[in-house]
């Protein structure tokens, strides 16, 4: 690998990406860096009147709460099953969606099935959350299919079941997002060289070899970008979906770490729970890319820095 | 090209693929629809009768009364208008700036470009919280402003990151043929790589301007007392929350003739809000659907 | 393409410097405006009605107080959160209500001492009782607050009952002759035979016998009745035993595993919903909607506006398909307390006007001004001869136009302005005939029920809800004790149990009314109960009660 020196010359010639890039990166550290004084509130009894400066310290007791109860444990669990799960389906989707979008060549459909995949992003959770309920009731679309194909012979309680709740999360994460996600991929797609194709036509490449070899190579990088930047978002499965979706029978499995912070810090006013736990995701956020971006890095991939 | 193709003998597999992926599309159509046709009946569904459920396709008791309630709501024109001016100052700003730092980190050579994006990537995971974000940016005067809607998040390393990936994919042979002619980084990025980003540009555009339309939260907290920084999805949030709020409210011997629900409501107001998104896609559209028709990389 | 990006940024500057300029803290602060009113804001930490700027009657009460106040409401956040942004930004509107976070924004120096300043505003000096003020008297000796919704001018004057109960369609009442309902058992006995005889409505829909709602913080539905079973008030979190003075955990009374024991039984004969633990508030309301549940305990407020709505809109009345409460307890011949006189007086929160607000003496007078009767009766009956009549007799009355007008939620942000968070009377107006609230006037009232509700009223010879059930006395000083139990925080052991029982009791509670054994549901729910350590909850609200008991004897 090539050593980088910073010669006289080079400087000269790279003098306006510096200073350029110090600018942007000190817009990037008053807006983004100079806010994580508050994560001090996290080892603190934070009280609004006193302040992050002057509220008593109380050291690691907000993080031995958390971690000394069974039920963080609990959410943790749920929050990384239900980030995974929804990182592979949404991804898989996005990107299958992107392709096979790509291989429609009329364009007057492809525009059309475009713009209509796109629609349920706009949908609040409470909207797309509601009309799942309605599908997958006792009465909903779904039993009665079940029930005239004969697969079932009484009604399913969806909602009631533990075994059915991340997966029924994991579909509406694909349904409202899979059009919306699939944007960036076909913005990736026009980047590749038309010839590449007119190449692997004349080496007598059907369908299928082309997008194994010329679409998805093609595409590669932004894959790996989203992907390593989705793996630091793990933790962030969500809140609004699994509290609507949720109910007392499946709430051992539907609790995220967002709920759960709500629920103990939030609403009973300890600001310093909530963000004992915000330091806690972004520590295994942080960790996460790390280790990701270095397995790219060995295995000669894009990654993130 | 596509004339070449069509000349071709299609061959079963390639008609086998076709009708399969016609098929997929089909049923991912309907499928995707449905929530938004179904949103559409309700918001022209009178509210009470839309409490009964089983509404689908089509209103059963037809109303305009949903989007009357929601376009008479006081202040919906000072927030539209925000709402517009904060898309497309806030857009463009993000634009350029996202793309100055993209261009920036992208280029191979330069020194520092692993350490600017580590800074930028940590951006994405970390966050002071409501409170100590609330102090600085008072303190920096963008409370009671318009200003707190375009600058606080103006460079998202997510964003800065979509770009990146894009304009690294471009051989560097522009970029060193150029600097042969003598042109420095400034004229590499106005002539050389920026248009041949505009498919990227354009998604990113599109991602900033459609999460400058839907902000309400920013108002709400930095604005609440300045009703004319007001925006559009605040207000209707407002109305939203009024509405759902009325159900609580000791109200004796209603007559409910043509009343409205939160439900019925909020699919008037995501229909409002929806449709210019709508109408203004096609325009982006075209950088990345219609293919690559730019040009290719040789310009 | 360069000077177009050029051009695009000069504008862009221009603009943002523009807006930067104007970016002036906004208006408030008693400040005059050129019709020579002084301007206020407030901020509630409550969703409310957004009403118009030029909203009709906020102009009349303008014109008569030579004030007007923007009023602000909760938006998609915690009462908790809005405030603490307050506390930190150290700015605040004039007047505020802080909910739960009141006592944090008196810690925190924002609120003016009222006491200092209410001998020159009689109506607001008369508005309590010494006794009253002096449990809003913080630990400092001083007042900041001032709760809006307990006072009861002259007589009581109450038709719907506004809170929980056992509620049945008067189809069901009418078709047994309007029997006398006095117990769970009989209650359950009535539904199971009127649906064995009637098993589905007019249309042909199914009936739904009972449904339970369990959806999130609305699972009172299921867990709280038997305070009310053993005959007490709604304590909320606890039963106070008035003789005694001590608390009574009401999850672990012989009455909650009886009650809870009957719902499994009928849950098995199908009498209860199958759906009940798993449907949402929508899909609840959407049942009620159609007019096929026939019995279910519920909150007044919670579905009465919507499905109650929808039910007469639909013109379900006729088909008798409207609720009436119960006045249920767990044995025959004990006295129910579903329904209590006097309001609740809720010492916690209430209106407070802010050290940001440089026209102290302004803000009170308006507080004052707003509690003259011509003035309340703007804010709540409106402008006489549009919003309502006067009869011959004195008594005010509403036309049906005048009703669905004041119904409609346009005409509403246009032209009423209730100050909603704003001290107000409940009971008798000045006049001593009319109530000081449409909702709350007899005449009105019975005017506007169907055919099938006013039949069964005369059958039981009652003329409200709330014969129905009966009233009992204001229960003790100490009440309501879920005052406290709101603001438990997870820094006491009693809060972090508190928190606990919650999740348990919504985990448990359905898995007991499910279970296919009882008793072994029940036992499995005790021991996880017991886990939570409910000891510690029960002694923090212990020696809340004491504070409260001994603070009420300092008059006796």
């Amino acid at each position: 690998m090539k050593t980088k020196k910073l010669s006289k010359i080079e400087f000269k010639h790279q003098r306006v990406l510096i200073v350029w890039a110090a600018i942007i990166c000190l817009y990037g550290f008053i807006f983004y860096y100079v806010p994580l004084v508050g994560w001090l509130m996290a080892f603190q009894n934070y009280k609004p009147v006193l302040g992050v400066f002057k509220s008593e310290f109380i050291g690691l007791d907000k993080f031995k709460f958390l971690f000394e109860d069974e039920s963080f444990i609990r959410v943790i669990r749920n929050t990384f099953a239900m980030g995974i799960i929804n990182l592979v389906c949404t991804f898989v989707m996005a990107i299958l969606f992107a392709i096979l979008l790509n291989e429609i060549k009329t364009k007057g459909s492809k525009k059309v099935v475009q713009t209509i995949s796109y629609l349920p992003h706009f949908l609040s959770w409470i909207i797309v959350t509601g009309i799942l309920h309605d599908a997958l009731s006792g009465s909903g679309i779904i039993n009665e299919l079940l029930m005239n194909f004969h697969i079932i012979s009484k009604p399913i309680d969806f909602f009631a079941h533990e075994g059915y709740f991340w997966p029924i999360v994991a579909f509406a994460n694909v349904w409202k997002e899979t059009g919306w996600n699939a944007i960036i991929y076909l913005a990736a797609i026009t980047s590749i060289d038309p010839s590449l194709y007119e190449a692997a036509a004349i080496d007598g490449a059907g369908r299928w070899a082309k997008i194994k070899h010329v679409t998805l190579p093609g595409i590669k990088p932004t894959i790996m970008i989203l992907l390593l930047m989705n793996v630091g978002n793990i933790l962030n499965a969500g809140f609004e979906i699994q509290y609507l979706l949720g109910n007392g029978l499946v709430q051992k499995v539907s609790q995220t770490i967002d709920i759960y912070v709500l629920k103990w810090g939030i609403s009973q006013a300890d600001y310093s729970l909530g963000t004992a736990a915000g330091i806690f995701k972004s520590v295994v956020s942080i960790g996460l890319i790390l280790v990701f971006n270095n397995i790219a890095k060995r295995h000669g991939e894009e990654r993130l820095f | 090209m596509e004339q070449k193709r069509r000349r071709k003998k299609i061959s079963g597999a390639d008609l086998a693929f076709r009708i399969c992926n016609g098929i997929f599309m089909i049923a991912f159509v309907i499928v995707t629809l449905y929530p938004v046709l179904n949103t559409l009946a309700i918001s022209f569904n009178e509210g009470t009768d839309a409490l009964r459920g089983g509404i689908y396709l089509w209103p059963r008791v037809f109303t305009l009364k949903n989007y009357t309630t929601v376009l008479q709501k006081d202040n919906l024109i000072t927030g539209a208008y925000i709402t517009v001016l904060r898309t497309i100052i806030g857009t463009l700003l993000a634009l350029v700036t996202n793309a100055i730092l993209a261009f920036i980190v992208s280029r191979k050579n330069f020194i520092f470009a692993k350490s600017v994006s580590l800074f930028w990537v940590i951006t994405m995971y970390v966050n002071g919280g409501l409170i100590p974000t609330f102090l600085l940016y008072k303190s920096l005067g963008l409370t009671n402003s318009f200003a707190v809607y375009v600058i606080p998040g103006m460079i998202s390393a997510f964003n800065m990151l979509v770009i990146r990936t894009y304009m690294r994919g471009i051989p560097d042979s522009l970029e060193e043929s150029a600097q042969l002619d003598g042109a420095g980084y400034t004229t590499i990025f106005l002539k050389i790589i920026s248009p041949l980003c505009k498919p990227v540009y354009a998604t990113v555009a599109l991602f900033v301007a459609v999460f400058q339309w839907n902000s309400w939260f920013d108002a709400m907290l930095y604005n609440r007392m300045s009703t004319q920084y007001t925006t559009l999805q605040y207000e209707l949030m407002k109305l939203l929350s009024s509405v759902s709020n009325q159900s609580s409210s000791a109200e004796a011997m209603k007559n409910s003739e043509g009343s409205i629900t939160p439900t019925s409501i909020r699919a008037a107001a995501t229909i409002v809000t929806m449709l210019p998104i709508v109408c203004i896609y096609p325009f982006l559209q075209k950088y990345f659907v219609t293919g690559l028709t730019l040009g290719g990389v040789k310009e | 393409m360069k000077k177009k990006l050029v051009s695009a940024l000069l504008i862009t500057g221009m603009l943002s410097s523009m807006f930067a300029g104007c970016g002036k803290s906004a208006g408030g602060g008693g400040a005059v405006n050129a019709d020579g009113i002084k301007e206020f804001t407030a901020f509630f930490a409550v969703p409310g009605n957004e009403i118009n700027n030029d909203n009709e009657i906020q102009g009349l009460i303008a014109e008569k107080t030579g004030c007007k106040v923007k009023e602000s409401w909760l938006t998609g956040q915690s009462a908790e959160e809005a405030v603490g942004t307050f506390i930190a930004g150290g700015e605040y509107p004039d007047f505020i209500d802080g909910g739960n976070s009141s006592v944090q924004l008196y810690e925190a120096g924002a609120l003016i001492p009222i006491d200092e300043y209410y001998d020159d505003y009689p109506n607001i000096r008369n508005y309590f009782t010494d006794q009253e003020w002096d449990m809003l008297r913080q630990s400092d000796g001083h007042i900041y607050w001032i709760p809006q919704f307990s006072k009861i001018n002259g007589e009581e004057r109450v038709c719907q009952h506004n809170d929980e109960a056992f509620w049945i369609q008067t189809r069901v009442l009418e078709w047994a002759g309007y029997p006398e309902v006095h117990t769970m058992d009989q209650y359950f006995d009535l539904i199971e035979s009127y649906n064995e005889a009637n098993p589905t409505m007019e249309d042909g829909t199914a009936n739904i016998p009972y449904t339970i709602l369990c959806d999130d913080w609305r699972y009172f539905c299921l867990e709280n009745a038997p305070q009310f079973l053993d005959g007490y008030p709604n304590d909320g979190s606890v039963i106070v035993d008035p003789e005694t003075l001590t608390v009574i955990d009401y999850n672990t009374t012989p009455t909650a595993k009886k009650y809870f024991e009957k719902l499994n039984e009928e849950y098995k004969k199908g009498i209860v919903d199958q759906e009940s633990f798993t449907q949402t508030y929508d899909e609840y309301i959407a049942k009620l909607s159609t007019g096929r549940v026939l019995g279910m305990i519920d909150q007044w407020w919670d579905f009465y506006n919507t499905a109650g709505d929808a039910i007469k809109s639909a013109g379900l009345d006729k088909q008798g398909c409207e609720y009436v409460p119960l006045p249920i307890t767990i044995e025959e011949g004990m006295t129910n307390q579903w329904h209590n006189s006097g309001g609740a007086f809720n010492a916690s929160s209430g209106l407070a006007i802010t050290t940001s607000c440089p026209d102290v003496e302004g803000a009170l007078q308006f507080v004052n001004d707003l509690l003259a009767q011509d003035v309340h009766d703007l804010r709540f009956w409106g402008v006489e001869g549009v919003d309502y009549e006067v009869g011959d007799d004195g008594l005010y009355y509403r036309t049906p136009e005048m009703r669905t007008n004041c119904a409609d939620s346009s005409y509403k942000a246009a032209h009423l302005c209730f100050y909603s968070y704003f001290p107000q009377f409940n009971g008798t107006s000045q006049d001593g005939k009319n109530a000081m609230k449409p909702e709350n006037q007899e005449n009105e009232f019975y005017d506007g029920l169907s055919d099938n509700l006013k039949k069964c009223f005369d059958a039981y010879g009652v003329k409200t809800y709330v014969e129905m059930l009966g009233t009992s006395p204001a229960p003790g000083p100490w009440y309501p004790m879920y005052s406290y139990s709101q603001t438990l925080t997870t820094s006491t052991p009693g809060g972090v149990a508190w928190n606990k029982i919650g999740e348990v009791k919504h985990e448990y509670l359905p898995k007991v009314v499910m279970a296919e054994n009882f008793e072994a549901g029940w036992e499995d729910y005790m021991k996880v109960y017991n886990e939570c350590k409910p000891e510690d909850f029960l002694s923090e609200m212990q020696t809340e009660l004491e504070r409260r008991v001994e603070m009420a004897a300092k008059y006796q």
